[in-house]
């Protein structure tokens, strides 16, 4: 309640400004300037706050939206109001034309190129006179109001235009769209491996964030009644925006609108008191560098981290007899197993090969992962077992060979669908995202590519039962709320089994789960595996912890420079000279009572009572 | 035939000093991993220092640069330590926000002190030639040549047949395995990024004479070398070499059968192209991606 008094406050008095001082013509223009850069940074921050693709070229779109007016008042003498939807249309289209091949690149080329593209259209916008009038620029018609009422209607389009646009933001943030977007920032590969289509969710992301911006710009136009390429395709425009967003707080709603009214009357102030519009781009570029050196999580998230730190909420630590106790978990609960028995190849890799400059990591390899098998993939460090998974999984394309799975060839689709597919994974090296909560991260796998999943509320009821009894599962239920990057090592493998159990794939890929668990959760690791392979789940095991392998994994396949040299059940494996050869090195011997494990002992066991750190 | 030599001449003289104008560019980055969008900001900066000093003491420009590049090796020193070093892990967008508010900065310093106006240092051989055949070579260009043919030289001989050299080359490639062996990644990476500032010393005073400039004339260079870099391969500096005279051909080629005022139209479409399909640029490999971190 309390909260909500804090957002409506402001608002209220941003509406009932104008009505109570009509005249105050200067503060009226003063505010309508923030009320637009307010909406340029709430719209910027949907690609660049949400999902990490900072863009320097932003004011690239509201010069499109007021060319766009410009030209059809002057063609067609349509009021610039009622030109404004399409500037936003122009702007999208656009966007979206441009934001498909231009978001491939990733970093500095994303940021370079926005800034080409920037500076770009100033150029074609100077040259191609024919449409736009080149350098001596494009006159609109004057506003047909009276003078009395000046700026008002500006100031009120483009404050209710901002609230459409905050309303669009907070729409996002609440959906899977949006936690897809947040996920991509945190980790773009990850996301795809969990099924986040991120070609068409950045793809969206830009193309809404840059329709406000143009809708903005028609108005923009018709208020400046005068436009020409260098005011309108403006460098320093597009460092304003990023400047409000970053001093408000990227990646958070309101942030921006703070940042922008920040901005907007400091620069205001600059020039009254400061000597003039002459100086405003040094004090952009000190401001700037000050932000980025010393506030660059910007005001609000600092705000809210100085009262975290104030009201401390208390940390538990792992239930450890709650995962350990936990009854049995049924996992698929959309799909029936599979009919029993009839073996035939789940995953198939045919001839597969991939190079890293003049190293070649994965060499023509075969590999047939049987229905209803538990899988190792064993081999020393280097041998590839690790860009094998990347291809299968699509994180990689493969120069030369093909990848099957359940009887389609999946080698040329991008890793999301896959995901959709039915193929999950964990990393060798935990890859939650960091900035979610435990409990965000679990529900973030998409199981399918429609629209309507995307759209779809971030968090729904039965999505949270679901993660909550998968976090019960692996003892991490009182995480719920804390984010993932406060968990440790361990925990952090415990939470990334939850999110792909999430999915509920017919094939998961282990990447080493046992480095870093405590042996107490390998054991109870195994015992998952076991139970999820039993409701028909298969699983392609890496892992170098060799007695658990042997204890959990039927067949073996033996990987040595990036190709399978043996496979075979684990009793046979560990007797294979050229495995012991490649692998265990010259020296190894077979065990005898050494290692105390057999893999007759340990499967029958199911773990119990044997060596530490063995299944 | 006339025409399309002197294009050529002129393009590979201004090649070479694009090439200079985007060593250090290179540099820093190979071994910082940060784009400097400062470095156009730097050039103009130094620039407008040969202006005066050769106003006030009527030194030559080009000569000036013994002066200008011990200084803004200091400068590089000082920027490094104040400020790079401090965004040195974080993610790109904050390393490129932090130099383009330097740029700003440096900008709008020179815009209250000095005024917004073009400038050009005149020396007495401003406006003659070199005639050789038919062909016409501008002094100043020929000088800018060969002043930045020399100090590339001596980059290159500094990098690959010192210690020095090799330790930056050293941190470029592994920084964490440089430091094993007792290679401080700091250190290296501050006299890297100097060394890299260095350049602009000679660079801008090689501008003062063959450009006009004005403060806000480093969008327009750091647009230029930027696309020189990208499309020799960010962080080579043989990249640099050859996107410097592929781009420094194709503006006097564009220019002479073009249409100049699409010329600079070019370097953008070449950082698009080059950024969008071979992002390694001509010279950059690709290492193997999925070694964890």
């Amino acid at each position: 309640m309390r909260r909500r008094a804090l957002v409506a406050a402001p608002l209220v008095a941003l509406a009932a400004y104008p009505a109570i001082r009509p005249y105050d013509t200067y503060q009226h223009t003063v505010m309508l300037l923030a009320l637009l850069l307010a909406i340029q940074a709430v719209s910027w921050n949907i690609i660049s706050g949400y999902a990490g693709y900072v863009s320097l070229g932003h004011s690239v779109f509201l010069g499109l939206g007021a060319y766009t007016a410009g030209i059809l008042g002057v063609h067609t003498g349509l009021n610039p109001f009622l030109a404004a939807p399409l500037g936003g249309l122009v702007a999208l289209v656009l966007a979206v034309a441009v934001g498909v091949v231009v978001l491939r690149t990733r970093g500095h080329a994303f940021v370079i190129i926005t800034i080409a593209l920037l500076l770009a259209t100033q150029i074609m916008a100077i040259n191609w006179a024919w449409l736009t009038n080149g350098s001596d620029g494009i006159t609109l018609s004057l506003p047909p109001w009276s003078r009395d009422i000046a700026n008002l209607p500006f100031y009120y389009f483009f404050f209710v235009l901002l609230l459409l646009t905050l309303a669009a933001s907070a729409a996002v943030r609440r959906s899977k769209f949006g936690t897809g977007l947040v996920a991509i920032r945190e980790d773009e590969d990850k996301a795809a491996a969990i099924g986040v289509n991120t070609t068409r969710f950045k793809t969206a992301a830009f193309g809404l964030s840059a329709f406000f911006i143009g809708v903005a710009g028609a108005g923009y136009a018709y208020f400046l009644t005068f436009l020409n390429p260098v005011g309108a395709f403006s460098i320093l425009g597009s460092v304003t925006i990023v400047l409000a967003a970053l001093v408000g707080g990227r990646g958070t709603l309101w942030g921006p609108v703070i940042g922008a009214f920040i901005v907007q009357f400091a620069s205001e102030a600059a020039t009254v008191y400061g000597g003039g519009s002459s100086s405003r781009v040094l004090l952009f570029g000190v401001a700037l560098a000050l932000v980025v050196l010393f506030l660059p999580a910007g005001l609000l998230p600092t705000v809210q981290a100085w009262w975290l730190r104030r009201h401390p909420v208390a940390v538990e630590y792992t239930d450890h007899a709650g995962a350990l106790g936990a009854g049995p978990v049924v996992v698929t609960d959309r799909r029936p197993p599979p009919a029993a028995a009839p073996r035939q190849a789940l995953l198939e890799v045919r001839g597969v090969s991939k190079r890293f400059g003049g190293l070649t990591a994965v060499d023509s390899a075969d590999l047939t992962v049987l229905a209803g098998t538990v899988t190792a993939l064993i081999g020393p460090n280097g041998s590839g077992k690790t860009t094998l998974f990347n291809l299968v999984t699509g994180a990689m394309r493969a120069d030369a060979g093909q990848v099957w799975y359940d009887g389609r060839r999946i080698d040329k689709l991008p890793p999301w669908r896959r995901g959709h597919l039915g193929i999950g994974r964990t990393f060798q090296v935990t890859r939650l995202f960091r900035g979610m909560t435990v409990l965000e991260n679990v529900v973030a796998p998409l199981p399918d590519g429609r629209w309507r999943t995307m759209l779809a509320g971030a968090v729904n009821g039965h999505e949270a039962d679901r993660a909550r009894d998968l976090l019960g599962l692996v003892g991490l239920n009182r995480f719920a709320d804390q984010p993932a990057g406060s968990l440790s090592y361990g925990q952090q493998k415990l939470v990334e089994l939850a999110q792909v159990l999430m999915l509920e794939p017919r094939l998961i890929l282990l990447d080493e789960p046992a480095g870093g668990v405590n042996p107490s959760l390998v054991d109870k690791l195994c015992g998952l595996v076991r139970e999820l392979n039993a409701q028909g789940v298969t699983f392609l095991v890496v892992e170098h912890n060799i007695p658990m392998v042997l204890g959990l994994c039927d067949p073996v396949v033996v990987f040595s420079r990036g190709t399978a040299i043996a496979q075979g059940a684990p009793a046979v494996i560990r007797n294979d000279p050229a495995v012991l050869d490649a692998y265990l090195g010259d020296d190894w011997r077979p065990p005898g009572a050494s290692s105390g494990v057999s893999p007759g002992a340990a499967s029958a066991g199911g773990g119990a009572a044997t060596a530490v750190g063995t299944c | 035939m006339t025409e399309l030599v002197q294009a050529l001449a002129l393009g590979v003289l201004i090649g070479g000093v694009y090439a200079l104008l985007a060593s250090g560019l290179t540099l820093i980055f190979g071994v910082l991993h940060v784009v400097n969008v400062a470095h156009g900001a730097f050039l103009v900066l130094c620039a407008m220092f040969t202006w005066w000093l050769w106003r006030e003491t009527g030194v030559d420009p080009v000569l000036a640069s013994v002066v200008t590049t011990p200084l803004m090796f200091g400068f590089g020193l000082v920027v490094y330590r104040l400020l790079i070093v401090r965004v040195a892990g974080a993610a790109p967008a904050m390393s490129v926000l932090l130099t383009f508010g330097l740029a700003l900065t440096i900008e709008g310093v020179l815009n209250v002190t000095a005024g917004n106006k073009f400038r050009s240092a005149t020396p007495g051989y401003f406006s003659e030639s070199f005639r050789i055949g038919g062909i016409s070579l501008p002094k100043p260009q020929v000088y800018g040549f060969l002043a930045a043919v020399a100090v590339l030289g001596l980059l290159y001989y500094v990098l690959t047949r010192t210690w020095t050299g090799r330790a930056i080359r050293a941190t470029a490639q592994n920084p964490t395995g440089a430091a094993l062996v007792g290679v401080g990644a700091t250190a290296t990476a501050g006299l890297a990024f100097a060394i890299g500032t260095a350049t602009t010393g000679v660079g801008g005073s090689i501008m003062s004479v063959l450009y006009p400039f004005f403060p806000a004339s480093h969008y327009d260079w750091i647009s230029r070398l930027l696309g020189i870099i990208v499309l020799g391969g960010m962080g080579s500096l043989p990249g640099a070499l050859v996107g410097a005279l592929v781009l420094g051909l194709g503006e006097t080629l564009t220019a002479t059968y073009g249409s100049l005022r699409w010329s600079t139209l070019v370097f953008y479409v070449v950082i698009l192209a080059v950024l969008l399909v071979r992002k390694q640029g001509l010279f950059g490999t690709r290492l193997r991606e999925d070694v964890a971190l």
